[in-house]
C-alpha cells in the first residue's frame, strides 16, 4: 500500500533508493547530503534493505566504487555535496563513457571559499558536460519520484547513462514535506531489475576503460552523443508511465505555472520555484502578468520544450543559483543556454540572469518582486542588462525603494 | 533513427569495453622500456613469492614443475621493485648492456 509520510528530501531519497532496491551504496560524509546516507545505513543495519554499504575514503573513491559495482552488475547508489562533488570530478566522464548507469544523489552545497554550507547549484553544475543525466527536484515528493524515474531512464538499454539526481541542500534536503511513498510491488513493476548488456564475468573477461589511440576517441564520444539524442524520448516515455502508474502530474521537462497569459516569467530549477509561485500569486493580485517555468532537466537540456515555454512571454528572468564567472551573461549557466534554445524563434524574449540564491542565501519574496519590476521595465524599454546581481546591483536596488 | 553514420574502421564496442586478453597482450610489449633487469639466484631463492605479489606487471610466476621462479622478459619494465622486496636477497640488478640480447642492443627497441 502506498502511504502518506512527512519526510525531508534526504529521507525521501533514501527511501526511494530502498524502494528501487539498490544493491551497492557507497558513502562518505559531507553535509547536507549526509542525511541520505544516515537513513540508508539505518535501513541496512535494521535489515530493511539488503545492500552492500561501502565506506569510501573520499568522494573520488565513492564514485569509483559505484562505477565498479555498476560494472559488476549491481544497481549502485552514491551521493555528495559541494566540494565533495568537485573532488570526484575525474570519475564522472569514465562512468558516462563506460555507459555505467549508477546514480548519484546531490544535495547542493556552495563551493569554497570560505567554508560555506548553504545551497548553491554551482557544485554539480560544473559537472554538467560529463555525460550524466541531470535535473533538480523541488520537493521531497519529487526527490522520491525522480530517484526511481532516473534509474529507469539511465538503465534503459537505449541510454545507459549515469544520473545526478539533484535537490537543493537544506531548502529541500532538510525541510520535511508531506509526500506519498509507493507500494514496493508497484515500484518493482515500474522499475525492472538492473540488467546491463555486459557485466563483469570471470569466465568472459573484459576490459573497462582501456587505452586507445586519439583517432578512436571521437568514436567513443559519439556513442554518448547518440544516447543523448535518444534520451529526451525515453524521458517522455518514463515520465508518462510514472504519472500513469502513481497518479502524478509531472511534465517531462518544463513545469509551468500561470504561463499561458504571462508577459514575463521566472525561469529556474529546484526548490526556489515554490517561493517564485508564492510571489507570482501576490504579483497577479497586483495585475502583473507573471508566470513561473521550472526546468526539470538540465542535461539533456530540453531545447525544444524550453523554447516553446519561454516563447510565451516577452521577458524571462533566470534565477540562476549557480555561477559562471566571465560567462556569456556574466552571470550563471542557465540564461546562456536558454538564449541559445530561443535563438531560432521569430520573437525572441529578453532573457537575463538574476544572480540570486548564491552561497545558499534565501531568495526572498522582495527579491522576486524586484526582479518582476526589472522585467516589466525591460518589456517597456525593450532592453535589459545581461545579468543582475541581486542585492548588489545599483539598478535593482533603485527599484527596491 | 540516429543522425550518425559510424565508419566501419571507427566502430567501437559499447562503452569501449573490449574482450580482455586472458594472459598477454602482444600489442603492448613493454619489456623494451628497460635499462636494467632483475637476475635471480635460484640457489638462494626460497620461493616466498614476494616478487610475484609485488610485481606491478605480473612478470614473476612460480613454475610448479621445476619449483623455480620464472621471469617474463617481454613485459618487465625494470622497475626493480622485486629486488627491493626480496627477503632472501637472491635478486640482483644488472644493466641491460651486460646481456647479448639486452634492450639497448636491439636495432629497433621501440
Amino acid at each position: 500500500m502506498a502511504k502518506e509520510v512527512f519526510y525531508s528530501g534526504c529521507a525521501a531519497a533514501a527511501y526511494a533508493a530502498k524502494d528501487a532496491r539498490v544493491e551497492v551504496i557507497s558513502s562518505y560524509p559531507i553535509r547536507p547530503y549526509t542525511g541520505i546516507m544516515m537513513e540508508l545505513s539505518k535501513l541496512v543495519a535494521n535489515g530493511e534493505l539488503e545492500a552492500e554499504f561501502v565506506l569510501g575514503e573520499g568522494e573520488h573513491a565513492q564514485v569509483s566504487i559505484a562505477y565498479g559495482a555498476s560494472a559488476a552488475g549491481a544497481r549502485a547508489y552514491t551521493g555528495s555535496s559541494g566540494v565533495g562533488v568537485t573532488y570526484a570530478m575525474e570519475c564522472y566522464s569514465p562512468a558516462a563513457g563506460g555507459r555505467l548507469p549508477c546514480q548519484m544523489a546531490i544535495a547542493d552545497r556552495a563551493l569554497d571559499p570560505p567554508g560555506d554550507f548553504g545551497s548553491e547549484h554551482t557544485d554539480v553544475m560544473s559537472a554538467r558536460d560529463q555525460g550524466w543525466i541531470m535535473g533538480w527536484a523541488e520537493s521531497p515528493q519529487e526527490v522520491y519520484d525522480n530517484t526511481i524515474m532516473y534509474y529507469r531512464i539511465g538503465e534503459d538499454h537505449r541510454i545507459l547513462l549515469p544520473q545526478f539526481c539533484c535537490q537543493d541542500g537544506y531548502f529541500v534536503s532538510h525541510i520535511p514535506g508531506k509526500m506519498q511513498m509507493e507500494d514496493q510491488k508497484a515500484v518493482d513493476d515500474f522499475l525492472p531489475p538492473y540488467n546491463h548488456p555486459h557485466t563483469l564475468d570471470p569466465t568472459k573477461p573484459i576490459n573497462h576503460g582501456p587505452q586507445i589511440f586519439p583517432d578512436q576517441g571521437s568514436a567513443i564520444n559519439v556513442q554518448r552523443a547518440v544516447a543523448f539524442d535518444d534520451v529526451e524520448a525515453v524521458i517522455e516515455e518514463v515520465v508518462t508511465d510514472y504519472n500513469k502508474a502513481f497518479g502524478r502530474n509531472y511534465s517531462p521537462f518544463v513545469d509551468e505555472y500561470m504561463m499561458d497569459d504571462a508577459e514575463i516569467c521566472f525561469f529556474l530549477q529546484g526548490g526556489h520555484a515554490r517561493t517564485a509561485r508564492f510571489a507570482v500569486n501576490h504579483l497577479r493580485k497586483k495585475g502583473i502578468k507573471v508566470g513561473v517555468a521550472r526546468l526539470r532537466f538540465m542535461r539533456p537540456f530540453p531545447t525544444q520544450a524550453v523554447a516553446e515555454s519561454l516563447s510565451k512571454v516577452k521577458a524571462v528572468g533566470v534565477i540562476e543559483t549557480n555561477t559562471s564567472y566571465g560567462g556569456v551573461t556574466r552571470g550563471g549557466n542557465i540564461a546562456p543556454e536558454s538564449r541559445a534554445a530561443c535563438y531560432n524563434l521569430d520573437n525572441r524574449p529578453i532573457i537575463t540572469s538574476f544572480m540570486a540564491g548564491l552561497g545558499g542565501e534565501i531568495v526572498t519574496l522582495n527579491e522576486f518582486y524586484a526582479m518582476a519590476r526589472v522585467l516589466s521595465d525591460s518589456v517597456k524599454s525593450g532592453k535589459a542588462n545581461d545579468s543582475y546581481w541581486m542585492n548588489f546591483e545599483k539598478e535593482v536596488l533603485d527599484t527596491h525603494s | 533513427m540516429s543522425r550518425f553514420i559510424i565508419p566501419k574502421h571507427l566502430e567501437v564496442p559499447l562503452g569501449a569495453c573490449l574482450p580482455a586478453p586472458v594472459k598477454e597482450q602482444p600489442g603492448m610489449i613493454t619489456g623494451n622500456w628497460r635499462t636494467e633487469r632483475p637476475v635471480i639466484d635460484h640457489e638462494a631463492c626460497t620461493t616466498c613469492l614476494n616478487c610475484f605479489i609485488f610485481c606491478p606487471d605480473a612478470c614473476w610466476h612460480l613454475d610448479e614443475k621445476t619449483e623455480q621462479m620464472v621471469w617474463n622478459a617481454d613485459y618487465c619494465k625494470g622497475c626493480m621493485i622485486c629486488v627491493n622486496e626480496c627477503p632472501a636477497n637472491c635478486l640482483s640488478t644488472v644493466n641491460e648492456l651486460e646481456f647479448p640480447d639486452g634492450v639497448v642492443r636491439l636495432e629497433k627497441p621501440f
